[in-house]
């Protein structure tokens, strides 16, 4: 007798299979352009502060901290981070950067592509692009490259300010005229790259093309507070990148997003459930264990539907920016919201948390989370060092328990798949308990 | 009258308890050993004749620890974390704090009134903490694990670890006894370490009184003097700190086997 298949326990998305798709064909399209001589960048995660110009000019992009979730999801990563120790590059360092120096080191020893790497790799760059955005570290593992690329590094800023600072109108106007100059100059440095000259409609074009995407995809995200959840974490992660990076055509990516909104809207009207048994509406804390995406179906199993996660991954809180006439500064007002977009409220709630915490805060609330799962990334101070503040915070303000499981982007040897169940357990004991403390204590949810 | 049994299988050694109205009737250790399978069904015979009973007297059984899975017999598997909370609570209701230091590891639980786990936090990933530290410290001293509690309340100049860690613990300890430091002053200074250790986990969950301690480590005089001296309270001790988690395990099992039933 056939076995017959297990149902997997999350109702994925139909509309995030061509999403998708089109974003992991990035890398097919980068290594076609390197074929043909067209130029292909080497970009971080930057917000939307470099991408328009990039796109602007034809450059094609690809984004090694994606390529770092790839090898991860791939299997490809543990001989990557192996090449970058041998190397002599330390352990605790960022599991991307790891990842990324290890299948450098092999391209240039081979000379190639490394045959084994998955969706046909990232082809040689004519520039590194860094980001300074969040952390601020990470321009030194673009640097580190030249130890394999005969590449230029160039690095776009963004002042970080806190949480009071923003209060102060001025303090935005500085920080705005200090992104437009780094962005002109950047403009500058490309026109000479690529010996041709900025074409500004096509920059105003992309940019705006840029804010509709980012704009439905939060609309998207906001459809996501209904109960049941209509969207769980895993489509998120599928699809976030056309936004965040941003991976493929705008003008395509919208046209996807706008299947994803229909789809999604047409869940909540039909009270469709992400998860068949909504039990635990979950929030989930920094990146998740690329290596390990299964835990979130065991966990589905148990009725856990997760709802909201990461808000340095999601686009900001819309505003309208269609008076700016000069792309550039409408560029740096966009990418200077994402970064204080709540910092209004935090100030408002007296949490000078800063730009990480205080979203989580709100998000608990406003999506009616019952726990949370914090993934602490024992590589990566930048998306560790706030969750146990937020932990804090979401029990002793919300009442709303956190499982703390340690673990990796990319390296596997961190994370404890059986550990993290046993204790997932443990933490629905604690969510039954502080669901009926929340309800004494006369919060929403 | 209807049995429960709970089987904790922990990494370094195996017990089991078999209530009966929530009261245990019978209670057994056994080292676990490479083979946990095989180390449950001897515990659970050794019980079943200590309790007079037959296996189908076993109304329901609840297995947790490190080697859970290899219950074979059992209905439901539990985390030990819940299972602790249980079994201190069935002990001493006014406990809200419960100091665990299991052999892998020391884990901090807070409970409620009712013995449902409110908050925890475990050191993981890391021997520090727990009792495989004293295990090493016990072997590079060449003295009995059960030795080490009394000795250590003799100390007259604990000496200052500069580490937690129970590798560089190791070493530290070999170049304290080539300095001619006393095993007495070594030991309390193993304890303090851990003792330290523990604190920053209750730091990260705050401590409601009462507070106990249960597990193997418990057994220990000096590390239960250690920790007193670092929070300043009196800690409650039950009769067979190591029994705690299996004692929960069978009281769920009862828990269970009623709504079942």
């Amino acid at each position: 007798m056939m076995e017959q298949k297990k149902k997997k326990a999350i109702n994925r998305l139909q509309t995030m299979y061509p999403l998708r798709a089109n974003i992991d064909k990035m890398y097919e399209r980068g290594v076609e352009a390197s074929k043909t001589g067209k130029p292909t960048a080497w970009c971080m995660v930057n917000w939307w502060e470099a991408d328009p110009i990039l796109k602007a000019m034809d450059v094609e992009v690809v984004y090694p901290e994606n390529y770092g979730a790839v090898c991860a999801a791939f299997g490809t990563a543990p001989a990557y981070l192996d090449r970058s120790d041998a190397d002599g590059f330390p352990t605790h360092m960022c599991g991307y950067a790891r990842n990324c120096i290890g299948y450098t080191s092999r391209m240039t020893e081979l000379g190639q592509i490394p045959p084994e790497a998955p969706m046909g790799g990232m082809a040689k760059p004519f520039l590194l692009l860094c980001s300074g955005a969040l952390c601020d570290a990470r321009y030194k593992w673009f640097q580190a490259l030249g130890r394999y690329l005969d590449a230029p590094v160039w690095t776009v800023e963004i002042p970080h300010i806190g949480v009071a600072e923003s209060q102060d109108p001025a303090t935005r106007a500085q920080v705005i005229k200090f992104m437009v100059k780094e962005l002109g100059e950047f403009v500058k440095f490309m026109e000479r790259m690529l010996n041709k000259k900025m074409d500004w409609d096509k920059l105003a074009e992309v940019t705006d093309d840029l804010i509709k995407v980012n704009r439905l995809w939060h609309e998207i995200n906001e459809l996501r507070k209904a109960r049941p959840c209509p969207m769980h974490s895993r489509d998120f992660w599928s699809c976030m990148n056309a936004s965040l990076y941003p991976a493929g055509d705008p003008k395509e990516s919208l046209k996807l997003y706008q299947d994803m909104y229909t789809e999604v809207k047409d869940r909540v009207d039909k009270k469709i459930g992400a998860v068949a048994n909504e039990k635990y509406r979950m929030l989930f804390a920094e990146l998740p264990p690329w290596h390990d995406l299964k835990i979130f179906d065991e966990l589905a199993d148990r009725g856990w539907n997760f709802v909201v996660e990461s808000w340095a991954y999601h686009p900001a809180k819309p505003i309208d920016t269609t008076k700016v006439s000069n792309p550039l500064e409408r560029i740096a007002a966009e990418t200077y919201h994402w970064l204080t977009g709540y910092f209004d409220e935090a100030y408002k709630a007296k949490e000078y948390m800063g730009y990480f915490a205080y979203p989580y805060l709100e998000w608990a609330r406003t999506y009616q989370c019952d726990g949370g799962l914090l993934h602490p990334l024992l590589t990566c101070r930048t998306a560790t060092n706030h969750l146990m503040l937020i932990q804090d915070r979401l029990l002793n303000k919300l009442k709303v328990p956190t499982l703390v499981a340690e673990g990796d982007i990319v390296d596997l040897k961190l994370f404890n798949h059986a550990e993290t169940m046993r204790k997932a357990e443990t933490l629905e004991e604690m969510m039954d308990h502080y669901k009926q403390k929340r309800r004494d204590e006369g919060l929403e949810w | 009258m209807a049995y429960f049994m709970g089987i904790d299988i922990g990494s370094g050694t195996s017990k089991g308890v078999i209530v009966a109205a929530a009261q245990p009737l019978a209670s057994h250790l056994l080292p676990s050993g490479v083979d946990y399978k095989a180390t449950a069904q001897r515990l659970r015979e050794e019980l079943l004749a200590r309790a007079g009973l037959s296996s189908e007297a076993i109304g329901y059984t609840v297995a947790t620890g490190q080697g859970a899975d290899s219950v074979s017999f059992s209905n439901q598997q539990v985390a030990d974390t819940r299972c602790c909370a249980r079994g201190i609570n069935n002990i001493f209701p006014s406990v809200r704090t419960v100091i665990d230091v299991q052999g892998m590891f020391t884990q901090v639980i807070r409970l409620s009134e009712k013995g449902q786990v409110t908050n925890f936090v475990i050191s993981e990933k890391c021997a520090a903490g727990s009792g495989r530290f004293l295990d090493i410290i016990a072997n590079v001293l060449r003295i009995d694990l059960k030795d080490i509690g009394p000795l250590s309340l003799k100390a007259r100049n604990p000496v200052t670890f500069t580490t937690g860690c129970a590798v560089f613990g190791e070493s530290e300890a070999i170049s304290r006894v080539s300095e001619g430091a006393s095993k007495e002053d070594i030991l309390a200074g193993v304890h303090r370490a851990l003792a330290n250790k523990i604190s920053t986990l209750i730091d990260r969950v705050g401590l409601e009184k009462d507070c106990a301690i249960a597990g193997g480590g418990a057994l220990n005089v000096g590390l239960v003097r250690s920790v007193e001296e670092a929070l300043s309270i009196k800690l409650l001790v039950p009769p067979q700190p190591q029994f705690i988690t299996a004692l929960g395990a069978a009281i769920m099992a009862e828990e269970q086997a009623q709504l079942v039933v």
